[in-house]
């Protein structure tokens, strides 16, 4: 009996407001459901990095686009110019200087994040083998916290939350919890669903 | 014959000390300390390249409440690649810094790189001045190696700082257009081997 109210206890303090799913049967198949009409996201963003022992917050912002399948590309805007796409197993990058292509079938460690990000926005991230997953949710939305088992992911995360909002099935916000307490934040906002989205725009040469 | 006189004219010109047509002189070694940076709290957009590999992010510089000051290095999309301080007493510590980063040499050349930025160890009393035409070399040993801050006459701006073995450059450092005490701008630049680091600060008001 203390076990339980001491269990119920710190789940109710590890997310406020937010109560554990215990069957996820109905989540999932809703949720696939959701996804599945998804074809294309369109939205703004913003990202926050919190430092926490150094008490400062990174603020930067853009655009991001996401298109069925596997195809995503986030532009920063501001305060500075960056832009990463992800198409299938490839991932370029434009920074101020130079361009860069990488392949996610020679690394490891790529082939994980991009996995994470196709994988919040496309809504499959429940079937990914290098999280356990729970899934929390209150009035308006859905927590799924993604905790690393895999051996790269697990040294640099303690958590991976993704909040999903109940109206459209669609991801709100990406909390990325650092072992080291720091943690980047992104909100995606504007959100406009089944836009067309020319290919062009995930073209990588 | 002439083959040979060409080779020793080589070697001997690669041998030859690029500090040595520097004059003895007397000047106000403590007047550098006006160039050192004041990092309350800076954010730079940074371009690392070293060895045919090409690295951007971005790098906060920080003074803390103690008066040590914390330097992280993360990418744009927020993965921390280190975190360093640099304690007001001289000491050194590095709180975080992945894996492939982490080697002895790494932290070591980051250390020394950065600590010529932050303008450390200038211990007026071991210094000395030498000048070369209109510029003034202020010189700090540090081992077998030289700090030098190098100034305009009348120490009016600061051009470059070297850190030098007795003959030769190994890392250059400018750092330009100082606004209220942060350079705006940073260039780190290895001698001896492939490794650059660029800073330009980056203004953080964004709209919300």
């Amino acid at each position: 009996m203390l076990l339980m109210i001491i269990t119920a206890g710190s789940l109710k303090a590890q997310y406020a407001g937010y109560k554990l799913l215990t069957d996820l049967t109905i989540f999932k198949t809703q949720f696939t459901a959701a996804t599945e009409k998804t074809n294309s996201i369109k939205s703004d963003f913003e990202q926050e990095k919190n430092l926490s022992m150094l008490s400062e917050k990174i603020i930067s912002k853009g655009k991001f686009w996401f298109k069925k399948d596997n195809l995503v590309r986030m532009e920063y805007k501001q305060p500075f110019q960056y832009l990463m796409i992800i198409n299938k197993n490839n991932v370029f990058v434009k920074d101020g200087q130079k361009e860069n292509t990488i392949s996610t079938k020679s690394n490891k460690l790529f082939q994980q994040i991009n996995r994470i990000t196709v994988d919040c926005v496309q809504g499959t991230m429940l079937a990914n083998p290098d999280f356990k997953v729970r899934v929390f949710e209150n009035t308006k939305s859905f927590l799924i916290e993604l905790s690393p088992s895999a051996k790269g992911l697990k040294d640099y995360f303690k958590n991976i939350n993704v909040v999903v909002d109940k109206k459209e099935y669609t991801v709100s916000r990406i909390e990325m919890q650092e072992i080291s307490g720091d943690n980047t934040i992104i909100n995606f906002t504007n959100k406009e669903l089944n836009v067309t989205i020319p290919d062009a725009l995930f073209a990588i040469h | 014959m002439r083959y040979l006189l060409f080779i020793s004219i080589i070697f001997l010109s690669a041998c030859a000390s690029q500090y040595k047509s520097l004059q003895n002189a007397r000047g106000d070694i403590s007047c550098i300390q006006k160039f050192k940076p004041v990092f309350v709290s800076a954010l730079y957009n940074t371009q690392v390249n070293a060895i045919g590999k090409h690295l951007s992010g971005l790098l906060l510089i920080k003074t803390m409440p103690d008066s040590s000051i914390r330097i992280v290095f993360s990418n744009e999309v927020g993965f921390k690649f280190f975190d360093f301080g640099f304690a007001a007493d001289g000491g050194f510590m590095v709180f975080a810094i992945i894996k492939q980063m982490n080697k002895k040499a790494v932290i070591g050349t980051l250390r020394k790189d950065f600590g010529l930025v932050m303008m450390r160890h200038l211990d007026t009393a071991n210094g000395f001045v030498r000048k070369e035409g209109d510029l003034t070399y202020n010189a700090f040993p540090q081992g077998k190696e030289f700090n030098y801050y190098v100034t305009r006459a009348g120490c009016s701006e600061l051009v470059r700082v070297e850190i030098a073995s007795k003959r030769k450059t190994k890392v250059q450092v400018i750092m330009q257009n100082y606004i209220g005490g942060i350079p705006d701008t940073i260039s780190i630049m290895h001698k001896n081997f492939n490794f650059n680091i660029g800073l330009k600060r980056l203004e953080r008001n964004v709209e919300r």
